[in-house]
């Protein structure tokens, strides 16, 4: 167990940009409410509209870190295995009593635990900062718009929960990132979207079909598809918010289906092809 | 020789990449407290062999390294064995203290007042990045994280290689003086090899994937001869049945092998080949068509 946490905080030493990135986007969030304009048009905030804007301005900021997260994560996930291949410095990392498995795990799960939680805390530090900003600016005339501890929570724990089921859900993505990772002796981003294109375009000059396109299409976008009840904004068009967050999530629908659970295998299969890669390749 | 166990034994040792045979049923053992030279040209499996003791490489044959298959248990194999692979793979982002800290922090055998011992002996500072190093820097760094651990087999795979002679020079005497004791044996490979001949006790010459010698360095004199023969016995000396012949500087000097001293004293001025000439020696009979 100490080992692991070794090998996590190496990952922080060798990439600073897990904590600098979400650092800077956050920084530049406040700066924009320093000086941006605030007069957002809303004469008559109060009551659910009031609700409706914290909602939004909340969604708003959590989708920017998640988008920024996605991106970051996969660049991680592709270099992870690689990059210590090619500075050669892998020959001093297995110089050391650590197994390849807990190498491959702990690259894991920084990539799908530790990532995604610096960027939670980021987005709600930068949120914080920025309500109450914008509350000085706006001297309270709509600030106390954003100011809903009840709704605060509930949306903490709706980004929490699609950060876990969108862990699982991605999964093979995950998986099959790692075992590029692994495997590539260069052009690891070609590497890791050459095969499954190969595949599409092969399914379909050969079988006349294309069965592997939707299968990837609904892996790559039916994230939130799956872990929430849809359409989306049912609530928000129902002016039901409140309850809304609360009945957005939908984990019995989502751990029920087979979709996850087949996803998983094949990721935690893709992992296991990771770790056996990492045991036999040293050099790129 | 000696009664212990085996530190390392190869028997049959093979490794092929595609249709290469780096490794051709290369049989080796190396006994505890010697320190043994893997000597060989460019390409003739060194590092290959190498690889496979530490368990970076699948291999076929039957490899036994501190007891443990190699591969199968390398992490278990590490705690006992630590290896300096080529230089400068101590990664640039790494600042010297956070190597400390981590190599710490995961090898149950590192001494940490040891290494900052070391590291106080060269004027390094903690805080400094590996990529601000220069190479011969960092291999010290190395070197004093390597040394700080209390580990039973060094290898050590060209470390030297790139450096200029100051740090040579460093390098060799710090492991002399400061590490080796009879407890400890340590591998070297290396295509230097002068630089290395008066540390070794034994030699292991390997060429195109086979081990072509395996002597310990203080039976080269029983075992081999190189003798300076004039022109007007040199048929005679022929007759002989050297393994090598070299002609220098208007001398021959012939290579024998297990020959009686007496009549090669006849012959002309008998002595011990280096360990370097004998290499090229071994080497050159063993091309020869």
């Amino acid at each position: 167990m100490n080992d692991f946490v070794w090998l996590v905080r190496r990952e922080f030493w060798e990439n600073k940009a897990i904590w600098v990135l979400p650092a800077c986007i956050g920084s530049l969030m406040v700066v924009a409410a320093l000086f941006g304009k605030v007069e957002i048009a809303m004469p008559h905030a109060g009551g659910e509209q009031s609700e409706v804007a914290g909602v939004l301005f909340l969604t708003a900021i959590g989708g920017v870190f998640w988008a920024a997260m996605s991106i970051y994560s996969v660049w991680y996930l592709l270099d992870c295995l690689y990059a210590d291949r090619k500075d050669r410095s892998v020959l001093f990392f297995k110089s050391m009593p650590l197994t390849d498995a807990a190498t491959v795990l702990s690259k894991l799960c920084v990539g799908v635990v530790a990532i995604p939680l610096v960027y939670f805390c980021a987005a709600d530090i930068a949120a914080l900062l920025m309500a109450f900003v914008i509350s000085v600016r706006a001297r309270l005339a709509f600030g106390n718009v954003l100011w809903h501890a009840q709704l605060w929570l509930q949306v903490q724990a709706l980004w929490l929960y699609v950060i876990a089921t969108g862990v699982l859900w991605y999964s093979p993505v995950v998986g099959w990132l790692l075992l590029v990772s692994a495997w590539a002796k260069r052009a690891v981003i070609l590497q890791a979207l050459l095969p499954p294109l190969a595949v599409m375009l092969a399914e379909r000059l050969f079988l006349g079909t294309h069965v592997s396109a939707i299968v990837l299409r609904d892996r790559l976008l039916g994230g939130t598809y799956a872990s929430l009840h849809h359409p989306i904004h049912w609530s928000l068009a129902n002016g039901e918010i409140t309850p809304g967050v609360w009945q957005l999530p939908d984990p019995a629908g989502f751990f029920s289906s087979p979709d996850v659970w087949i996803g998983v295998l094949i990721g935690a299969s893709f992992v296991a092809g990771a770790v056996q890669l990492r045991k036999r390749r040293t050099d790129t | 020789m000696s009664s212990s166990p085996a530190l390392i034994e190869a028997r049959g040792l093979s490794k092929r990449y595609g249709s290469f045979l780096a490794l051709d049923r290369a049989d080796f053992v190396v006994q505890p407290g010697r320190i043994v030279g893997l000597i060989g040209p460019n390409g003739a499996g060194k590092t290959t062999a190498l690889r496979a003791v530490l368990g970076l490489t699948t291999y076929d044959g039957g490899l036994r390294v501190l007891g443990r298959e190699p591969f199968a248990e390398r992490a278990l194999l590490m705690q006992e064995t630590s290896f300096i692979a080529d230089v400068a793979v101590l990664p640039s982002w790494l600042r010297v203290q956070q190597a400390i800290d981590f190599v710490a922090g995961v090898h149950p055998r590192f001494r940490r007042e040891r290494a900052a011992a070391l590291l106080a002996k060269t004027d390094i500072g903690t805080r400094r990045r590996i990529g601000e190093l220069s190479k011969g820097m960092r291999t010290m760094v190395h070197l004093a994280l390597t040394m700080a651990i209390d580990a039973r087999l060094l290898v050590l795979d060209e470390p030297t290689l790139g450096l200029d002679i100051l740090a040579r020079r460093g390098f060799y005497d710090a492991l002399v003086n400061d590490y080796m004791d009879e407890s400890r044996t340590i591998v070297i490979t290396t295509h230097q090899v002068e630089e290395v001949e008066n540390l070794l006790t034994d030699v292991l010459f390997i060429d195109k994937g086979r081990i072509v010698l395996d002597c310990p360095v203080e039976d080269i004199g029983a075992r081999y001869a190189a003798v300076e023969v004039a022109d007007d016995r040199l048929a005679a000396a022929r007759e002989a049945r050297p393994f090598h012949e070299r002609r220098a500087l208007g001398k021959t000097v012939l290579y024998f092998e297990g020959a009686d001293r007496e009549k090669l004293q006849a012959l002309g001025e008998v002595g011990a080949p280096s360990v370097s000439d004998l290499f090229v020696a071994k080497l050159s009979a063993e091309r020869a068509p």
